[in-house]
């Protein structure tokens, strides 16, 4: 069975080229453009991956990320911080937050995305 | 307080404006930047259908340019960084281990994608804390493994130590790359000096990562040194003061 995605993600442009992209590679891909919607998917999915973007509306990334590691069902799944913010101190609050990996987004391109992807869940 | 401290202050804060300006900016043209990149590389992989050659190699062209605009916009944010590096520095009792694996963390994607291996030898048992102003030697850590990640190939090992030297806490870079050769070894350190093989590899650079380092490790009162052959790779080694 596809290995599912959860990429939260408030550029729709960005959002939607990911979300093609990794479809394409065999994934099964949910969207949130921010940390409602992201928890409404998370009622009635379990992803093995999330990709959570740090700059959103309303609760950040970081906001996202604590409340996932608070709970049972999300403790222990793959969260990979996809983000344009490069700054020590945000990577080392991203890390300390309990990230399994820290991604700046202009740095990689989506295959590259992917193939991380699918080495994290071997 | 008097005139000049007033003016200092003043300029401080006028400093820490445009830094502040300098990553918003940053983080606003990632976003756009990204973009291009991601649908360009879609393009040139056939993810939205066979490209003509002539069209592939056009679309190549922009995608090497928003490449090479996202370099930019990277060494304009560790010169910005770089800035504020050498004000005053603040050490304190500081677990260099613990340190050396934020900054791992923080490479273990950039490494995997261009297939290096990076390794942290940490040593079996705990070390003794060095006096460390752990934002700036942060930065040197960075420094000395992108470096050693940016002039590695494809296959090549970056191996991170980290050991007790008598009353200094010593930390070595070893890679496997290009090296630096017996000419240009003596200005390595120079501000905004780059090795010829360094520009080949990668054209983007301030020449400031290797200044920036030393001066902040000797305001530590700590030392810097390397051993290095072309074609063989280069190590590192850092030693700061135990606390």
């Amino acid at each position: 069975m596809a290995h599912k995605i959860l990429i939260v993600e408030d550029d729709s442009f960005l959002q939607g080229l990911a979300t093609t992209k990794l479809e394409k590679d065999g994934f099964s891909v949910a969207a949130a453009s921010d940390s409602i919607e992201a928890d409404k998917i998370l009622q009635t999915l379990t992803p093995d991956v999330i990709l959570l973007d740090l700059v959103l509306p309303g609760v950040d990334g970081f906001g996202i990320l604590k409340k996932l590691r608070e709970n049972p069902a999300t403790a222990k799944t793959h969260v990979i911080v996809f983000s344009n913010l490069s700054e020590a101190d945000d990577i080392k609050k991203a890390k300390d937050l309990g990230a399994t990996e820290y991604m700046v987004k202009s740095n990689f391109t989506l295959d590259e995305l992917s193939e991380r992807i699918t080495e994290l869940l071997k | 307080m008097n005139e000049t401290t007033a003016e200092i202050a003043e300029l401080k804060k006028e400093i820490a404006t445009k830094s502040d300006l300098i990553s918003i900016s940053a983080h606003q043209l990632r976003t756009s930047l990204t973009s291009m990149k991601w649908i360009l590389k879609m393009f040139i992989d056939g993810d939205f259908g066979e490209l003509t050659a002539e069209q592939k190699n056009f679309i190549g062209k922009v995608y090497e340019s928003d490449e090479r605009m996202i370099r930019l916009v990277n060494e304009m944010l560790s010169i910005n960084h770089a800035e504020d590096m050498l004000e005053t520095i603040h050490p304190t009792p500081t677990d260099l281990v613990l340190l050396m694996d934020d900054v791992i963390f923080d490479f273990s994607s950039e490494s995997y994608k261009r297939g290096i291996e990076l390794m942290f030898l940490k040593p079996s048992t705990q070390i003794a804390f060095a006096m460390a102003d752990s934002e700036k030697i942060r930065v040197v850590f960075q420094n000395l493994i992108e470096n050693a990640i940016k002039y590695s190939n494809k296959g090549d090992r970056v191996v991170v130590t980290a050991s007790e030297k008598e009353n200094m806490i010593e930390i070595s870079v070893r890679d496997t790359g290009i090296g630096i050769s017996l000419e240009e070894q003596e200005r390595i350190f120079g501000k905004f000096f780059r090795a010829d093989n360094a520009k080949k590899q990668d054209v983007v650079g301030s020449g400031l990562g290797l200044y920036t380092t030393k001066r902040i490790v000797e305001k530590h009162n700590g030392t810097i040194r390397f051993e290095s052959i072309v074609n063989e790779g280069t190590t590192f080694f850092v030693s700061l003061p135990k606390a």
